[in-house]
């Protein structure tokens, strides 16, 4: 790994942590949402301080150099990440669904409800 | 409003909600109580209502940060004071709420019913988690608290506000060791608490592990960049 290499993964990890903090700072973001971006910030941080270990990394995995390994290593990374977000996004859909349909279906029952009432009162059976 | 609100938190405790909160409703009527049912599937519902008890029914399950949330919204609006955590599950004895209650009029913010104030805790695998826990909030805040993972906490009406509206508030250790390190008093007093009798725990032994490391990370690494509203 260059050296230009291994300031960037640090300079790129400060930031990512920087903007996630900011993020739980203004209330705009789950802490256990924030675990994934630290953590994957201090791998990378890790990978630059200690390049043996992602060389090491690279000739078990034989992809050839240690940015090669870098790039796989994130995009596997960020496929799990996304893959996770887009089942939690069908989770999501569902209850939003789910709620609104609960939503108008008690307020049609409630409707109704209310009428009964009313004619009740009209036609004196209220006592 | 002086009184406490027990908010009893409940998902699929239809075995043990009858007792529960029977026991607080006959023999503790000074306190008012509301149960919130967490999207339960079993009979919880049914069997409040039967009752004639306080009960509001969430349409989904929200976990027990979001139901217990909903409690101190309720408690909130309706100008309570104290909010207790109470666990629909029987791990708690109404015989410490009054107690926990006078522990507030020293000026405090949240009063813990605590497990090993007086009693030394056990050596055992469920222990060193909150042993980790409690040196964690050390750590961080030089504060000791004895009972971390207790979930018999009382706040104050300050408390209620911030937790009912505040994202990240979980009933949890690291929003404690938070508080504490924004200035808030918290203060803990012996408790005696049952095992838990019938059905399954919101915690099971495989989601342990995952819940100490998220409390470990949130407390060591995030919440001292936190600020307070």
């Amino acid at each position: 790994m260059t050296i230009v290499l291994r300031c960037v993964l640090i300079t790129v990890s400060i930031l990512l942590t920087f903007f996630v903090l900011r993020r739980i700072r203004q209330s705009r973001m789950k802490i256990e949402d924030s675990i994934f971006w630290v953590m994957s910030a201090l791998l990378l941080v890790a990978f630059s301080i200690f390049p043996g270990l992602a060389d090491l990394l690279t000739k078990l995995s034989g992809t050839y150099s240690t940015a090669n390994f870098l790039f796989m290593f994130m995009i596997f990374l960020l496929l799990v990440k996304s893959f996770s977000l887009s089942v939690k996004v069908s989770q999501l859909e569902r209850r939003v669904t789910d709620l609104i349909q609960m939503l108008a279906l008690d307020k049609e029952e409630d409707e109704k409800k209310g009428e009964r009432d009313h004619e009740e009162k009209d036609s004196g059976y209220s006592q | 409003m002086d009184k406490v609100l027990v908010i009893i938190p409940a998902y699929n405790e239809g075995l043990n909600i009858e007792r529960v909160v029977g026991g607080v409703i006959e023999n503790y009527s000074m306190f008012d109580y509301v149960i919130i049912n967490d999207g339960s599937t079993d009979n919880t519902s049914e069997v409040c209502r039967s009752h004639g008890w306080k009960i509001i029914d969430l349409p989904m399950n929200l976990g027990l940060a979001g139901a217990f949330q909903t409690g101190l919204k309720y408690a909130w609006r309706h100008g309570y004071n104290y909010a207790i955590q109470f666990d629909g599950d029987g791990q708690h004895r109404p015989e410490f709420i009054e107690p926990m209650r006078k522990k507030m009029d020293e000026g405090y913010d949240i009063v813990i019913g605590s497990r090993y104030v007086d009693e030394k805790k056990p050596f055992s695998i469920r222990m060193v988690g909150s042993r980790m826990l409690s040196t964690a909030i050390w750590l961080t805040t030089g504060v000791t608290v004895k009972d971390p993972t207790s979930g018999m906490r009382m706040f104050s009406r300050k408390m209620i506000k911030e937790f009912a509206d505040g994202l990240n508030y979980g009933p949890e250790p690291d929003t404690i060791s938070y508080l504490i390190k924004q200035g808030a008093k918290v203060a803990e007093i012996q408790v005696a608490m049952d095992e838990r009798i019938l059905g399954e725990s919101y915690l099971k032994p495989l989601s342990a592990a995952r819940y100490m490391g998220k409390m470990l990370f949130s407390i060591l690494l995030i919440q001292s960049f936190r600020k307070r509203d």
